[in-house]
């Protein structure tokens, strides 16, 4: 756990599409103001429904999430986007009928009517390629620029805590690259972000700490570094076949 | 074909049209279609009737007919009651049957289902207060004017074209310009990421349901005012309004109106070549013929 007070914490959370068919089975995690928590682990983990769970899109069935000081467990999702939690599903993460602009006017929607051309504005700053063409349909965008679109987005209200679901799904190398260093500043300009992650090499090398999701509770968690180089925990949780190889 | 066909068709089809808006609206942000949309038109009617003879007893000179039209300002103000009435009866319904199947996930053909069990109560219901005889918003004779090429139109009629073409626009702009009407069409594309997003979707549901409400009294009032009103009206009504919508392309609304229009005149083009009774027949050809040809309708979304 981190040393910094946890700004995102959950205690003993049990959730899953069924009542009597739990895929999160008491997960207990504390993410300090500030990091960049990557969450691993093999498929059907739990990682998905973990992140949304906590976003409001899975019910929970036992447990509690805490943002901060206040209790969010049972507020539905665009109450808990109100309270600084952003969630960047890993598919279907923009509204593809719309427009860049109408993208970032509905997300923008909630803030006070002053600041939404301010902070859709400060989108555009950090996305130049999303300002060069507002009136684009969404769904016209590339893999990456949708990826860059449904950021932003996020980002909009400013959130204390920005979780993203698999940004680099269906991305090419190059292209994840430019993501995962979008996200590294974005975190660095003090938003606490959790990633969950298929391409662990990737994550780890931008996170700062990560946590091993194994059926549906959390098997390990250290420094990003150190679960990088350790070859036991690549071999059982991460899919390496060596240390050093290619992880799944 | 005459020019008088043509009029007769844009009459019956602005009706048609602006019923089919409130259809495409619920059906493409609800996800289903909601068989009781004809039954808040007829709703719509009759409240407006009430009210509107309400206001007259209350204040007899506001029945005094307003020149040229046949009717006083007791319709257009019963009329704005009644959409607040029959929005109100529209989430009534939501919040006693469509809004707990929602919630327990259930299944389209659920809620298909009951819908039409609300049409048959809201039916049952409007024939028990107001029986099933035929009623009028107005008595008075109009003498139809001529507008050229041999074709006439009450200004009734004029007024009904009128009123859809303004409506349809006004709720275009809404949907295009406006920030609920934004997050109507996230809500319509994805709910949970609008959720994800900070649209409230229940509230935008609640809209929805105004909105539909509002334009199926307006189609109500409009079909009392230049046929009669009965019980049956809606249902009668149903058929062209689901041919018009899919036709137009769910989610549509230029598309609905469009194809209001054409099913308005391909109805009359029916009734004066092939015969009266083939009229309704009209609609369930159109229906079959889009969704074997082009089921995404004129202006819809291949995917969806």
């Amino acid at each position: 756990m981190s040393e910094a007070a946890p700004v995102l914490a959950t205690k003993s959370l049990v959730s899953g599409y069924e009542r009597d068919l739990p895929i999160v089975r008491g997960v207990d995690m504390a993410v300090g103001a500030g990091e960049f928590v990557v969450l691993l682990g093999p498929n059907g983990a739990g990682k998905s429904t973990l992140v949304k769970t906590i976003a409001g899109l899975v019910p929970v069935h036992s447990g509690t999430v805490t943002l901060g000081s206040r209790e969010i467990t049972a507020l539905p999702a665009h109450l808990k986007v109100r309270h600084g939690l952003a969630f960047v599903p890993q598919t279907e993460n923009i509204f593809a009928s719309l427009t860049i602009h109408e993208n970032l006017q509905v997300a923008a929607n909630i803030l006070p009517r002053e600041r939404r051309a301010e902070r859709i504005g400060a989108q555009y700053a950090m996305f130049p390629d999303l300002a060069a063409r507002p009136g684009q349909r969404a769904g016209a965008l590339s893999g990456g620029q949708r990826q860059m679109l449904a950021v932003a987005r996020a980002l909009i209200v400013e959130p204390s805590v920005l979780i993203l679901d698999e940004p680099s799904a269906g991305l090419s190398p190059k292209i994840v690259g430019d993501v995962f260093e979008r996200l590294s500043e974005i975190n660095r300009q003090g938003v606490t972000t959790i990633l969950v992650e298929q391409n662990v090499r990737a994550a780890l090398a931008i996170g700062s700490r990560a946590l091993i999701l194994v059926e549906g509770r959390i098997a390990h968690e250290g420094s990003a570094a150190a679960l990088l180089d350790d070859p036991i925990v690549a071999e059982l949780y991460l899919g390496a076949r060596q240390a050093g190889g290619a992880a799944a | 074909m005459t020019l008088q066909i043509l009029v007769d068709g844009l009459i019956a089809g602005a009706m048609i049209g602006l019923g089919a808006v409130g259809i495409t609206l619920t059906y493409s942000i609800l996800r289903f279609a909601n068989f009781a949309h004809g039954e808040l038109i007829s709703w719509g009617a009759y409240l407006a009737l009430a009210v509107s003879s309400g206001i007259g007893f209350l204040s007899a000179s506001l029945t005094v007919p307003l020149a040229p039209f046949s009717f006083g300002w007791s319709l257009p103000l019963g009329t704005l009651v009644a959409i607040a009435l029959t929005a109100l009866l529209a989430l009534i319904v939501d919040a006693v049957l469509f809004g707990p199947l929602r919630r327990r996930r259930g299944a389209v053909i659920i809620l298909v289902m009951a819908s039409f069990g609300a049409a048959l109560t809201l039916r049952s219901l409007l024939e028990f207060i107001f029986t099933s005889g035929p009623r009028y918003f107005t008595q008075e004779l109009q003498i139809a004017i001529r507008l050229g090429g041999g074709a006439r139109a009450t200004p009734d009629q004029m007024l009904v074209i009128a009123v859809a073409a303004l409506v349809v626009v006004g709720v275009h702009l809404l949907l295009t310009r406006s920030s609920i009407g934004r997050s109507m069409r996230a809500v319509s594309e994805n709910q949970q990421l609008a959720g994800v997003a900070g649209i409230d979707v229940r509230a935008v549901v609640r809209i929805v349901w105004i909105l539909g409400a509002a334009l199926a009294c307006i189609a109500g009032v409009m079909a009392g005012l230049l046929v009669q009103i009965r019980p049956q009206m809606g249902l009668d009504l149903l058929l062209p309004l689901f041919a018009a919508a899919i036709l137009g392309g769910i989610g549509s609304v230029p598309g609905a109106m469009l194809a209001g229009l054409i099913v308005g005149i391909g109805e009359a083009l029916t009734v004066r070549y092939v015969g009266a009774e083939w009229r309704a027949a009209l609609s369930f050809v159109v229906l079959v013929a889009i969704l074997l040809v082009r089921p995404q309708g004129l202006f819809g979304k291949a995917d969806r």
